[in-house]
């Protein structure tokens, strides 16, 4: 058993790990307060203006939506790996997976700045001045919104990962961290989560038709 | 201390039913299937999501508190959905009263009257 140190408020090392994830479940549940609204904000847009819906979402870039879908659900496979390595003792491996995690974050938010660049030249960023019907313009005010929203996170869960890479290099027990990066973990996964029902209601509404 | 092997089979193959789900939720939105397109893909996705909170996130072993908190998230996403919806199913949707005639004359939301 690898001994952390243990903060005055609690008795012992697994009760402050369990506080610990309890802790992070609490935000990651906040978090998912936050996101709602805008899941919430679509559905009624699906249901009232489903044809702009379907129309809208036949604009965007299934093929880069796709790519970067895989992309994260990997990312979040590295990571799983690094806590899981982490919490065996084998640092290294663990700092390579974050590494591969990272390279991963930054590809996706590359991709989706070129899907952005693509969407902003083709004119559906919605506004004063766009030329696409109001419920076309809704829906990409919901798309907008979302992955925006979704990459802020990212970008935090980047920044985090590689806070915990550099760390691991440079600490003399780099195994103490390991209870931290189950959680930082835990918060990557959640944006990959966020991302999985993002991906199917903006890029595959009516494919078909 | 003896290092244990990390369990990166076990993660491999969860990654690889996500991603054959992918493969699956991408090739049947191409499919002609109606409503049923939008039921396979959120259906598609909640089974991702669950893979991941299951394994990925450690939900599998993770004390009585931790699930119960997991599971008090959705279902509050639940009520307050819920509550809202029953708002907008018996709203109609007439513009605002105290909106200016020029705003209404422009105010068409794709094929909706409003």
């Amino acid at each position: 058993m690898i001994t952390l140190p243990v903060a005055p408020q609690f008795s012992t090392e697994i009760q402050q790990h369990r506080a610990a994830t309890l802790g992070m479940w609490v935000f990651l549940a906040t978090e998912l307060m936050f996101f709602g609204p805008l899941f919430l904000g679509y559905g009624y847009g699906r249901l009232h203006l489903s044809d702009a819906f379907a129309a809208g979402s036949r604009e965007t870039d299934v093929v880069l939506g796709t790519v970067n879908t895989g992309i994260l659900l990997t990312s979040s496979f590295f990571v799983a790996n690094a806590v899981d390595a982490l919490e065996r003792g084998a640092h290294r491996f663990a700092a390579i997976m974050l590494h591969a995690a990272i390279a991963l974050g930054i590809a996706f938010l590359a991709i989706k700045g070129i899907e952005y660049s693509n969407d902003w030249q083709e004119g559906l960023f919605p506004g004063a001045g766009s030329a696409l019907p109001k419920g076309e313009q809704y829906f990409f005010l919901l798309y907008f919104a979302m992955t925006g929203l979704h990459a802020a996170h990212l970008i935090i869960g980047i920044a985090i990962l590689l806070a915990f890479a550099v760390a691991l290099g440079r600490v003399a027990d780099p195994v103490s961290l390991s209870a931290r990066l189950r959680v930082a973990g835990l918060y990557w996964h959640f944006v990959d989560a966020v991302w999985i029902f993002l991906y199917p209601i903006l890029y595959l509404v009516e494919r078909s038709g | 201390m003896k290092h244990r092997k990390p369990p990166v089979r076990r993660n491999a193959v969860i990654l690889a039913v996500l991603l054959l789900l992918l493969a699956a939720s991408v090739g049947s939105a191409y499919l002609r299937l109606g409503v049923w397109n939008s039921a396979a893909n959120l259906t598609i996705a909640a089974v991702k999501a669950l893979l991941v909170a299951v394994f990925f996130m450690h939900l599998r072993d993770a004390s009585a508190l931790v699930r119960m908190t997991a599971a008090v998230a959705l279902f509050m996403l639940a009520v307050l959905f819920g509550l809202s919806a029953t708002d907008y199913r018996n709203r109609a949707d007439d513009p605002a009263p105290w909106q200016m005639p020029r705003q209404l004359s422009g105010a068409q939301w794709g094929q909706s009257s409003w």
